[in-house]
């Protein structure tokens, strides 16, 4: 146990500071369509260029190799150079924290070669193909059907919750190669280019008006054999691979990002005036005390982040623990949220982006999602209370 | 940065928790409830045996040469086996003899000779630990005590025991003696206008046992939710059970990560160490009250019975969050800290 940072850790830092105030975009992220992709990869192109893309991936595939420690260091900095938009919103998430993180447990050396650059430069947007309309918690009862034909499959059927589909380049697909299997054998994960023909797009209206949310449908998509990622029929288990990685270290921008968020909340609440109509909302006994109780919360936060990169470090593999800190993440998240928009009182009226300097009503809007998506907390709890406590399916 | 147990940190808490388990049994310990004190002399003399009192003190003041982390180590120990009796006044007590030059004083009480009782302000504000103590306290472990610890915001004395007079309460948990007691303008042996320090060490100490007792409910409920069938099954494969279960869990986690990055800011002096702490003191102290509460409501009838050991631990966690501060004094402390670095 110690919080010291090597002076490898500790330079490192100090590099990524100066780094930061050089090359952080001053102009705010476009909110959506063609001008937000290109702002997106332009920036991860930087970032690359910079030598801050994949900082804990393989240096075989263009990333630097360091550990999830100086990864954590890399995004408090960011946060603390007080960023025009938010690290996780954007559309390279997928590829930087989904579809690239499986590839380098699951993929072959072709597939390694030929996608895990690209997503490092900015070159390609990925998205996630998992749920569909009868397959949202129960992941594993998908039916989208991938039949085999010569070298290829031939993919029919419809996914759905498709954050940045209608941008992107490549997908993270699962599919169901063998319906006679038990659903969790007959899965298969394939990388499907999103430019195949017969694949249609619906982008989905969002309560937080985020209009990156899709629905895909597949009617006879060819893709190439060589594109399944970790065997045929073994989807399930790649597929848990980049779940575990998601509930393990891939918020950890957010989780950093919210200890910021609550810092500017307690800002707030000392200069506006509270509900009694004289004094700052800080003077409020319930709001001091639920100020100061999401501030020990997100310090909770950060620990068991640490916690989690220690356990990781030990194992060698992002374990279902994870889904123990997503879980307080996600809930901690819409807290503080819900929090702000008491303390901001009539301004909770008015309708703000979700990115931006000073927007509370946009996020608290978003805040929904952090209890969905990635797995439902319902599902997060019984991954807790099955996997890590080994308590008995029902 | 790491925040689990070294191997050599592992083999200490292996270490406690069989001396816990052995010879501090609640079924045992039972015999004592109600007493004004629960320290067994001999017992006592082995705890002191094996270092646990100057754990975290160094080699030149006559301590054992380890440091809080495993101090706190050590307190979520005895918070998981709601083991009772004066450790936390012992701890701080040797350290303040120690620093203060009373070396004699900081002997007895590592050798387990000096009991220790811990005293703090009844009321706040109507009490004074320097330059002499005064005041009406609320003093834990007063029974047996043979010196008390009066702690007051950040200045601390030692006094004897016979300067005080106490009268004993009906304490809400059995295995911890609480009394009332007033002191009029006693000289401490030993003591602190300003020691800051001790004050924060006592903090994360307390957050360590508490956090101990959100482990050990978190773990008595699993291990029930396992062991317990009813409609055929296990009740842990109802979601209802599952569901708070896995709550419990995460309280746990929290509470530990914290209080482990709490000691360990402490320790090495960083400028956010009392954010930190209070922040500790006050997520632990809440975490425990609401496991050990839904602990006893997950064993449904058995945790309601006197025999179970689950109310050992809402009682301990309500008397450990009003020990030096209260949840509530805790969070207005950590909002008044600047912006952690």
């Amino acid at each position: 146990m110690n919080l010291e940072l090597s002076a490898e850790e500790q330079e490192f830092r100090e590099e990524a500071r100066s780094w930061l105030r050089d090359n952080l975009p001053t102009e705010e992220r476009p909110p959506e369509g063609q001008e937000m992709r290109e702002f997106d990869l332009a920036w991860q192109r930087t970032l690359f260029d910079g030598g801050w893309a994949g900082i804990n991936w393989p240096v075989e595939y263009g990333g630097r190799g360091l550990t999830d420690i100086q990864q954590m260091i890399w995004y408090e900095e960011f946060a603390k150079a007080d960023p025009p938009f938010t690290l996780n919103n954007s559309c390279t998430f997928v590829g930087n924290l989904h579809g690239g993180p499986t590839i380098i447990v699951n993929g072959d050396e072709t597939q390694k070669s030929h996608y895990l650059p690209r997503i490092l430069k900015g070159e390609d947007v990925w998205c996630q193909g998992f749920s569909e309309p009868g397959a949202g918690s129960d992941l594993a009862s998908l039916n989208t059907k991938a039949v085999i034909d010569g070298d290829e499959l031939v993919v029919t059927g419809q996914k759905t919750w498709t954050s940045y589909a209608h941008v992107a380049d490549v997908q993270e697909l699962l599919v169901r190669t063998d319906p006679d299997a038990p659903k969790h054998k007959g899965i298969t994960w394939v990388i499907c280019d999103m430019r195949t023909p017969g694949i249609e797009i619906r982008e989905i209206q969002t309560m937080s008006h985020v209009t990156d949310f899709c629905e895909v449908f597949y009617d006879e998509v060819r893709i190439p054999l060589t594109n399944v990622v970790g065997g045929l029929n073994n989807g399930w288990r790649t597929a848990m691979s980049t779940l575990s990685f998601e509930r393990g270290t891939a918020f950890m921008a957010d989780q950093v990002e919210l200890a910021a968020t609550v810092e500017n909340l307690i800002e707030e609440a000392r200069v506006r005036t509270g509900p009694d109509g004289r004094r700052p909302a800080i003077a409020d006994d319930e709001i001091a005390r639920r100020l100061a109780t999401v501030r020990s919360e997100v310090a909770a936060l950060r620990a068991m982040t640490i916690t989690g990169i220690s356990r990781n470090a030990r194992t060698g593999v992002p374990g279902p623990e994870g889904s123990i800190v997503r879980l307080f993440h996600g809930e901690l998240h819409q807290r503080v949220y819900q929090l702000a928009l008491e303390i901001i009182g009539s301004d909770s009226l008015r309708l703000t982006p979700v990115d931006g300097d000073g927007v509370w009503t946009g996020p608290y809007l978003q805040s929904f999602a952090y209890t969905i998506g990635g797995g439902t907390t319902d599902i997060q709890r019984n991954i807790v209370g099955e996997r890590v406590l080994g308590l008995p399916r029902a | 940065m790491d925040l689990l147990p070294t191997p050599e940190q592992e083999e200490i808490v292996t270490t406690v928790r069989s001396l816990l388990e052995r010879d501090f049994n609640l079924n045992t310990l039972a015999e004592r409830d109600g007493a004004d004190s629960v320290v067994d002399r001999s017992l006592w003399a082995k705890c002191a045996e094996l270092g646990w009192f100057g754990l975290g003190m160094d080699e030149s003041l006559g301590g054992v040469g380890y440091t809080l982390a495993e101090e706190a180590l050590l307190f979520t120990e005895i918070g998981a086996h709601a083991t009772p009796g004066p450790f936390l006044a012992t701890v701080l007590g040797a350290r303040l003899a120690a620093l203060s030059g009373a070396h004699d004083i900081a002997g007895a009480i590592l050798s387990g000779e000096s009991i220790v009782a811990l005293a703090e302000p009844h009321t706040p504000g109507a009490a004074s630990a320097s330059p002499t103590v005064s005041g009406t306290f609320r003093v834990t472990d007063h029974g047996s005590a043979d010196l008390i610890l009066v702690m007051v915001g950040t200045s601390s004395a030692l006094i004897n025991a016979s300067d005080m007079v106490a009268e004993p309460m009906a304490s809400i948990d059995l295995l911890v003696p609480i009394a009332v007691g007033t002191v009029s303008d006693v000289s401490p042996i030993a003591g602190f206008e300003e020691n800051p320090g001790l004050a924060l060490r006592a903090n994360i100490l307390v957050a360590a046992e508490l956090a101990g007792i959100a482990t050990a409910t978190a773990e008595q409920s699993t291990q029930y939710a396992k062991d317990r069938e009813q409609f055929g099954t296990p009740i842990g494969a109802f979601q209802a059970v599952k569901h708070r279960c896995a709550d419990m869990a995460v309280r746990a986690e929290a509470a530990n990560s914290l209080v482990r990055y709490g000691s360990l800011a402490v320790l090495e002096g960083l400028t956010d160490a009392n954010f930190h702490a209070h922040a500790a003191r006050s997520l632990a102290a809440t975490y425990a009250v609401t496991n050990s509460q839904i602990n006893v409501q997950n064993h449904g009838g058995i945790g309601f019975t006197w025999e179970h050991t689950a109310h050992r631990y809402v009682t301990r966690s309500r008397v450990r969050s009003q020990t030096l501060g209260t949840v509530q004094s805790h969070l207005q402390s950590l909002l008044d800290q600047p912006t952690p670095s």
